[in-house]
């Protein structure tokens, strides 16, 4: 990880909503999946959110915690600027060559499993600054499963990206859970 | 700087009440209890909004998602003149260009091939409906739309382009806003000096 | 006045002819300066009563490929007692790209001409701690010189992460014991933003600080330099993003003077009543973030609601909650919502209350108070050093403000008072930001009287896009919209320094036009790039949680102290 370009860690493949097909009751693999849903259903609506705030978006982002828009309604309030104790990266804002290292290591050091979310277009993509200290987006350095657009985004469209991840989690399509089901899939 | 133009706000010393505290935790509190009092039955302090059930009302300014606006035939009316594209300071827009065999006068020589927005890219400042000399480019208020990818980000002529009449579109910035929902007819008349 | 220009004689008159020679025009007294005659002149020009140059604005520099001598170093003075500008340039040549570092006569020099040196490779001898400020240590090159390209990256690595040379040393303190080191950011909750601080610990008292900066350089002067005059605008409102309106308003008057027109009454009224608005929002965003920092989190969630209820009205105006776009050279993009006076009647009676609250829970609670009055403490003559403006400036008892000392946007109409503490603490910057928060409701009242019709947006072709309804159906109005789209509009050739005062202090643009539809260079003056320059020096002998609250009163924002 944070070799620019070989982002997972596990080989992605495959969407893994179809993830075992051939389970069949009494197969001792049944268990543990079905465990897995009751996990996602569990870490879907309680997300511990590290704000990797950075620049405009970190403002919107207060917005989002605070109470016109009340994250605490879809059960991601609890903010902690530990990664170790948080699931769901938020890259809000510029992240500059010089911040990239920082980002990487936070990601590292979170632990499994764990999402991300890139709010804002310069965090997506780089937005219109096309220079020489910004990334071109962050998925040049870790994964990314939701993109939020916007400039910065309003709340709303924030509070809409972390919805659309807790489907992406109850259906299995981060990175994390695809890597964990290929990882599953090739050790058997 | 003249003295009355300033105000002194030097810190007053505390007074004893002040000092011995309690009794300003009990003024503290009666506005932490007023506001949850409120919030609780009054619900005249809640300013919570029940998104996505309840949307709050939203600026007939909002710049969202863009919408390519189309000619009553439903081909859009973009004449591929590039000028959002220069006027784009992230250079979202890409447009090519094709020679129109339909169009019915001059008016309409060109057309676009392609005209795709990264709406990763985009910084939704406007310049681009400001710069539009055709009003064919306007923003909605979408402004909700979270993607899986960045590929998905980047639309082209069919997502663009109005669905629906003129009307039915939930229209934000554009030129004209606050006036009746119209827009200017088609062809227009080109009035020379 | 007279008095003046023989002083400035008789100081001309000290150095050998042709070392200081006056540039004719321009918007202020401008001087070329021969570099040997530099730390002289500084010292002169600051010690005499009557030009009295205590304050140092800016150093920046400027790279012209074509001229004999091909970098500039240009320097930015202010008198405090007078009502007197100085520009200084000091021709470089890229042979030998060295200049005498004026750190000794003015403190505020120190992170400027880094700067300097950073996007130029322009060489200060005699500063103390001349490395990279802003690019990181694996940069190549000097990126505002015009043949470096501006999307030329270099990648940095963990490894390469800086560390001052101090912090790997060991060292014991009087009784023995190791002291540590801790690396606060630049991910850290109490920075809010990308900023961070390196500090030996004794104990837990700071003994040395030191701060990197630059996780958030978005490179805004090289992106303006490739975009034509108005689509700087979007990128000037991402400078300062907790009050935007701000920044743009402060680069269309730059531009508006360089190019000799002004906005119309109606556009001034309007962009006064919202940056005054754009004032009260940053405020209370760095008094919330203060509070929160010290662990009061109520007066934060009450402010927050006078921000949404701002943030929905520049939603009416201009489409955008934080990133408005609003400003253009000349005017405003568009006319405000016809019920605009409505909506700030509206707020006018809401913050206040909301004000209100906060002071009831905080101003005279004791917890607050002991930990914020005599933490922090700058003198007068410290802060003027350092560069410092705005209310932190205000703090300490100077009572400078650009918009009584040089009023723009019609302020010298207007009645409203300049907070002044003398405290010169946390407590005291809480105090004043406090008062300016009323003061620009009683602004904001007056200007909303005068609110009278007219257009927006000056009527000038040359300036400003036509009427759609022209552009829709005349032919004459659609190539002059058709030009200034494409070439952008001409900005006479020459330079300007224009200055507003922005919730941090003030805000300069000094900008160089070569005529042609895109800015020469902008640099832009960000105020907290002054004030936090001092900061390391004034957590010295401080506690950790004291630095974080002294941090929390400075109002860093990263996008305008990095750009």
């Amino acid at each position: 990880m944070g070799d620019p370009g070989k982002t997972p860690t596990l080989p992605v493949q495959g969407n893994a909503s179809a993830r075992a097909p051939h389970l069949k009751d009494g197969d001792p693999a049944f268990l543990t999946t079905r465990m897995d849903a009751l996990l996602d259903a569990a870490r879907k609506n309680s997300l511990w959110p590290f704000p990797f705030g950075t620049a405009c978006c970190a403002i919107e982002f207060m917005s989002f915690m605070m109470s016109h828009y009340d994250i605490s309604r879809f059960g991601a309030e609890v903010v902690r600027f530990s990664p170790r104790q948080s699931d769901l990266l938020i890259v809000a804002g510029t992240v500059t060559d010089k911040m990239a290292p920082v980002m990487v290591r936070i990601y590292e050091q979170m632990a499994e499993p764990k999402y991300v979310i890139s709010m804002g277009v310069c965090a997506c993509t780089g937005g219109f600054y096309r220079a020489y200290h910004v990334v071109q987006g962050i998925d040049e350095f870790i994964p990314v499963d939701v993109y939020v657009p916007g400039c910065p985004p309003t709340p709303e469209a924030l509070l809409q990206g972390v919805v659309k991840l807790q489907e992406m989690i109850a259906r299995g399509e981060t990175h994390y859970q695809r890597a964990l089901a290929a990882a599953r899939a090739a050790g058997r | 700087m003249k003295s009355d133009d300033v105000v002194v706000c030097d810190p007053r010393p505390l007074t004893f009440t002040q000092r011995f505290y309690l009794v300003e935790v009990v003024k503290g509190l009666a506005v932490t209890l007023r506001h949850f009092l409120g919030n609780l039955f009054a619900r005249k302090y809640t300013v919570t909004v029940e998104w996505p059930e309840v949307k709050r009302e939203y600026s007939e300014r909002l710049r969202g998602r863009h919408i390519l606006l189309a000619k009553p035939d439903g081909s859009p009316r973009c004449v591929a003149c590039y000028m959002c594209e220069e006027a784009c300071p992230a250079q979202c827009i890409h447009i090519e260009a094709e020679d129109d065999p339909t169009s019915p006068s001059i008016e309409y020589e060109k057309r676009p091939k392609v005209f795709t927005i990264d709406l990763l890219r985009c910084v939704y400042c406007g310049f681009c409906v400001d710069a539009c000399p055709k009003e064919a480019i306007v923003m909605s208020r979408t402004h909700e739309m979270a993607f899986g990818a960045r590929e998905e980000a980047i639309v082209g002529l069919d997502e663009l382009l109005q669905k629906g009449p003129y009307e039915q579109l939930d229209l934000g910035y554009r030129p004209y806003f606050g006036a009746p929902r119209s827009k200017i007819e088609l062809p227009i008349p080109v009035k020379a000096r | 006045m007279g008095d003046r220009d023989e002083r400035m004689a008789a100081i001309r008159k000290a150095f050998p002819a042709g070392s200081v020679e006056e540039v004719p025009g321009g918007d202020m007294l401008t001087l070329r300066v021969d570099r040997r005659a530099l730390p002289e002149l500084a010292r002169r020009l600051k010690a005499d009563p009557a030009l009295d140059c205590k304050l140092l604005l800016d150093v920046c520099g400027a790279d012209y490929p074509g001229r004999a001598e091909r970098f500039e170093v240009v320097y930015h003075l202010a008198s405090l007692q007078h009502p007197f500008r100085l520009r200084l340039k000091v021709p470089v040549p890229e042979s030998d790209p060295v200049v005498p570092s004026v750190f000794g006569v003015w403190k505020a020099a120190d992170w400027f001409e880094r700067e300097a040196f950073d996007m130029f490779g322009i060489r200060f001898e005699g500063h103390p701690n001349l490395k990279r400020i802003l690019c990181h240590g694996a940069f190549q090159g000097h990126a505002l010189r015009k043949d470096y390209d501006a999307g030329q990256r270099w990648l940095l690595r963990e490894a390469e992460q800086e560390l001052p040379a101090w912090a790997t040393e060991r060292v014991e303190d009087g009784d023995h014991f190791e002291t540590q080191v801790l690396n606060l950011g630049p991910s850290h909750p109490a920075t809010h933003g990308t900023l961070r601080t390196v500090v030996r610990l004794d104990g837990e008292l700071i003994t040395r600080a030191e701060v990197e900066i630059g996780y958030l350089h978005r490179c805004f002067e090289k992106m303006a330099e490739s975009h034509t005059w108005n689509q700087v605008i979007p990128y000037t409102d991402r400078l300062n993003y907790c009050s935007a309106m701000m920044n743009g308003v402060g680069y269309a008057l730059a531009v508006e003077k360089m190019l000799g027109v002004e906005a119309p009454p109606r556009a001034q009224t309007i962009r006064l009543i919202l940056s005054e608005l754009s004032r009260i929002m940053d405020h209370i965003v760095d008094i919330g973030a203060n509070l929160n920092d010290l662990g009061a989190m109520t007066p934060f969630l009450y402010m927050y609601e006078a921000r949404e209820e701002i943030y929905s009205l520049l939603e009416a105006c201009c489409g955008s909650r934080l990133t408005m776009s609003y400003v253009r050279i000349g005017g405003l993009s568009h006319d405000v919502p016809h019920d605009f006076a409505d909506s700030v009647r509206y707020l006018l009676r809401r913050i206040p209350k909301l004000i209100g609250d906060m002071e009831t829970l905080i101003t005279n609670n004791r917890i607050f108070r002991d930990r914020t009055e005599g933490v922090g403490k700058l003198s007068a003559e410290e802060a003027v050093d350092w560069g410092w403006t705005g209310p932190c400036l205000r703090s300490t008892g100077v009572a400078y403000d650009v918009r009584k000392a040089y009023p723009y946007l019609g302020y010298e109409t207007y009645d409203f008072k300049v907070p002044v503490s003398h405290g010169g603490d946390t407590y005291a910057r809480y105090l004043v930001r406090v008062e300016e928060m009323k003061q620009s409701l009683a602004l904001v009242e007056q200007a909303l009287a005068r609110l009278e019709a007219g257009p927006v947006i000056l009527d000038d072709h040359n300036v400003a896009l036509p009427p759609k309804a022209e552009v829709y159906t005349e032919m004459e109005s659609l190539i002059w919209h058709f030009k200034l789209i494409m070439e952008g509009m001409k900005v006479p050739a020459g330079e300007g320094y224009g200055f507003t005062e922005a919730a941090n202090g003030e805000l300069g643009y000094y900008v160089v036009s070569d005529g042609g539809g895109k800015p020469y260079r902008i640099k832009v003056r960000p105020p907290c790039f002054a004030i936090f320059q001092a900061y390391p020096h004034m957590i010295e002998d401080h506690m950790v949680a004291d630095a974080v609250a002294i941090l929390g009163s400075l109002n860093v924002i990263a996008g305008e102290l990095d750009r």
